[in-house]
């Protein structure tokens, strides 16, 4: 008990100190809350990205393949599921054509999807994204949010085909804001009316979605195809899945070392906050020295003086960067996280904090400060009380 | 795959821990040269005053070191959702061979610069500092296994590859097979128990023995016994209690304890299992201390108190790691 009274004791001696020196203090935790700010959004903003990835994932395929051709994708004969029907496990093949229309009127890209919403075993929860409508028949259209305000809130509305003969189409729904990430540039269509739109023969479509009865069996399943279909490329749902991840942390940490920079900085500037005694400082030191401090006990205050300085900007910076992510929507990362795009998806992030998250930005602020500071610290604590006292 | 914040972190960290060290030993090479009680020289004034600072950043690198092998662990189980195969932190750590070592370097490293703060605390209770030459001598040895630790974790992050869809990508369903297994193959559950609990009632009961009277023979037992019941409780936890957390029988993992999906109880039951461990071992380690140095009352205090918190924690261990096993034994399902 000796000793945890002497931490109290010492942590409220370090809080009147910092209170007396409070304009230096209140300099310090400022630019260091404005450093954990930066970092901490950073790290929200990935991690609610790729929770919602993650989340709007669930509705894909598990498996997709595309034909290649020199190293490029182009439409795949609806033909070859022929070839797949001796793979057990396999439920159900879907073709699927998508592609991108370009808007010349906003110099924007919307991306058209044609599927069957039956074909789809997950084809009834699509009509769970939609917000206002029902699913498309055959010459209409659901569009997403982004898409429906570039083409305006019309009930018909017409595409150039590529020999630029206008394709009219009729909007029945609109995707919920939820799923924005993926679907609001996008127009949903019956597959041949985007056939139509693509000027693509009846035979083909762009991909093919593949539905597997056993999740465990995905992978197998996907090798014997990517055996039968030499020129194919097969992706499974948890390969998009990790690269997303990989994606999204990439780019995290690419900023995270750009930030560094800003961290650097800050930790010269706490360093020579921290070195730069004035001599009203040394006074204090010489007078606790005099009154029976060892030099364990002034480093002990300065420590306690470095923690509260780093838990307070921390509290702050972190609180500041949730309010960013969640109620501002990351503004101003968001750019760099999503990618280039004329219509960037408007998506509600909500950051789920976990203690890891907390740790990592702790780790990359709290810890550099703290060492930072130690140096300091101790060239204070040696300071003999007669020389600091004349 | 360093371009990650996890990886950037840790870099970071065992960067501030490398410096922080670096200044200390230099001061352990003052010492181990020009330390000499009997003069009142400049020198030897300064070198005093240096001791406070390499006793403060060696207690800074050891708390920093606590804070990387817990942010490794939760990095290893973020890695996993990038890397083919990998479905928790134990397909991470294996996904390359330095993983595991670099786990077990930085496990290592606590529980050392832990008893080098040991022995600090006695050397500066005595006003001859008795233990001086021994620590600073100690201190440079920590060195090559921090260099070990930190050339680990960067072979570990570096040869990680992240699974990205490529041009062609049939070739990755052929790589990270057999990843997602377990650490272990699964113990008999009925006396992998019983020598468990075995062990930690004869601790107990030792603890209660040592706590009342430091007997020297006794408490190298409990020394010995302590670090085979920490061997034992991870292979424990691992095999037998972590299914019962996860409600999962053929999940036997050791760090998905730590995530928020099982309410963070692994911070609990590490944090008690590990401290309990050091300071079960290091009261019988404290035993070696040299009976002429004048240090026997500050040992003999530092060893009562060293028990007591053992055997408090190895209470609060036992009931944390048992909670889920009895819950689902009482009720007959997952609570």
């Amino acid at each position: 008990m000796n000793g945890l009274s002497r931490q109290l004791n010492v942590i409220d001696y370090s809080l009147s100190s910092l209170w007396r020196r409070r304009f230096k203090s209140v300099s310090v935790m400022v630019v260091f809350a404005a450093v954990i700010f930066l970092l901490a959004s950073f790290q929200m903003t990935t991690k609610a990205l790729t929770q919602t990835a993650s989340r709007l994932l669930v509705m894909a395929p598990e498996i997709t393949i595309q034909k290649m051709r020199a190293g490029r994708q182009e439409p795949i004969p609806v033909a070859y599921r022929e070839k797949l029907a001796g793979i057990f496990g396999i439920r159900r093949i879907t073709p699927r054509v998508w592609g991108y229309y370009f808007n010349e009127t906003h110099a924007a890209n919307l991306t058209v999807i044609g599927v069957d919403p039956r074909l789809m075993p997950l084809g009834e929860k699509l009509a769970a994204a939609i917000d206002t409508g029902r699913l498309p028949g055959d010459h209409e259209v659901v569009l997403g949010q982004g898409a429906e305000e570039l083409l305006g809130e019309n009930r018909m509305i017409s595409l150039f085909r590529p020999d630029l003969s206008l394709k009219p189409l009729t909007v029945v729904g609109r995707f919920r804001p939820a799923t924005d990430l993926l679907t609001y540039d996008t127009l949903f269509l019956p597959p041949d009316d985007a056939r139509d739109l693509f000027s693509l023969p009846p035979e083909l479509a762009t991909d093919l979605c593949v539905t597997v009865a056993n999740p465990s069996e995905v992978d197998t399943i996907a090798k014997k195809i990517a055996a039968l279909l030499p020129g194919t490329r097969v992706l499974t749902r948890s390969q998009i899945e990790k690269t997303y991840h990989a994606v999204f942390g990439w780019r995290s940490g690419f900023a995270s070392v750009c930030l560094l920079t800003a961290l650097t900085s800050f930790i010269i500037f706490a360093w020579d906050k921290a070195s730069g005694l004035t001599p009203e400082e040394r006074r204090e030191i010489g007078i606790l020295k005099i009154v029976g401090w060892q030099t364990a006990d002034v480093i002990l205050l300065r420590f306690w003086e470095g923690v509260i300085v780093a838990l307070l900007s921390f509290v702050a910076g972190y609180t500041l960067a949730y309010i960013h992510v969640a109620f501002f929507d990351a503004g101003l990362f968001r750019p760099i996280m999503l990618g280039w795009s004329v219509l960037h998806p408007r998506l509600r992030l909500s950051p789920g904090v976990e203690v890891g998250d907390v740790l990592l930005v702790l780790c990359l602020t709290v810890v550099p400060y703290l060492a930072a500071t130690v140096v300091p610290a101790w060239r204070a604590a040696i300071i003999r009380a007669d020389s600091a006292l004349n | 795959m360093f371009l990650n914040p996890w990886s950037v972190a840790l870099c970071l960290l065992s960067l501030v821990v490398l410096v922080l060290l670096g200044i200390a030993s230099r001061t352990a090479v003052k010492v181990l040269r020009y330390w000499d009680p009997a003069s009142d020289s400049n020198r030897q004034i300064s070198l005093e005053n240096e001791t406070w600072l390499s006793s403060t950043l060696v207690q800074y690198a050891l708390g920093f070191q606590i804070f990387s092998l817990v942010l490794f662990v939760l990095a290893a189980d973020n890695f996993s959702h990038v890397i083919s195969g990998a479905m928790c932190a134990v397909g991470s750590l294996t996904a390359n061979r330095y993983g595991m070592p670099a786990l077990w370097l930085k496990l290592a490293g606590a529980f050392l610069y832990g008893l080098w703060l040991v022995v600090h605390h006695f050397d500066i209770s005595s006003e001859r500092y008795p233990l001086l030459r021994f620590k600073y001598a100690a201190l440079l040895g920590l060195m090559p296994l921090l260099g070990a630790d930190i050339a680990c974790q960067t072979l570990y992050l570096a040869g990680l590859k992240p699974d990205i869809i490529t041009s062609c990508c049939a070739v990755v369903f052929g790589e990270g097979e057999g990843k997602g297994g377990n650490l272990m193959a699964s113990l008999p559950e009925g006396q992998t128990l019983a020598i468990f609990y075995g062990l930690a009632a004869v601790l107990a009961v030792l603890g209660h023995f040592l706590f009342r009277r430091r007997r020297r023979p006794l408490m190298w037992v409990s020394g010995g016994l302590w670090a085979v019941f920490v061997g034992v409780a991870l292979a424990a936890i691992t095999s037998v209690f972590s299914s019962y957390v996860y409600a999962m029988p053929y999940h036997h993992c050791p760090f998905c304890l730590l995530k928020p999906e099982y309410g963070y109880i692994g911070f609990l039951i590490y944090g008690a299992l590990l401290p309990a461990g050091f300071f079960g071992i290091s009261a019988a380690l404290a035993s070696l201390m040299p009976a002429a140095s004048g240090l026997s009352e500050v040992v003999d205090r530092f060893q009562r108190r060293a028990v007591l918190i053992s055997c408090l924690l190895l209470v609060v261990f036992v009931i944390s790691v048992s909670y889920h096993l009895v819950l689902y034994r009482l009720s007959g399902g997952e609570g």
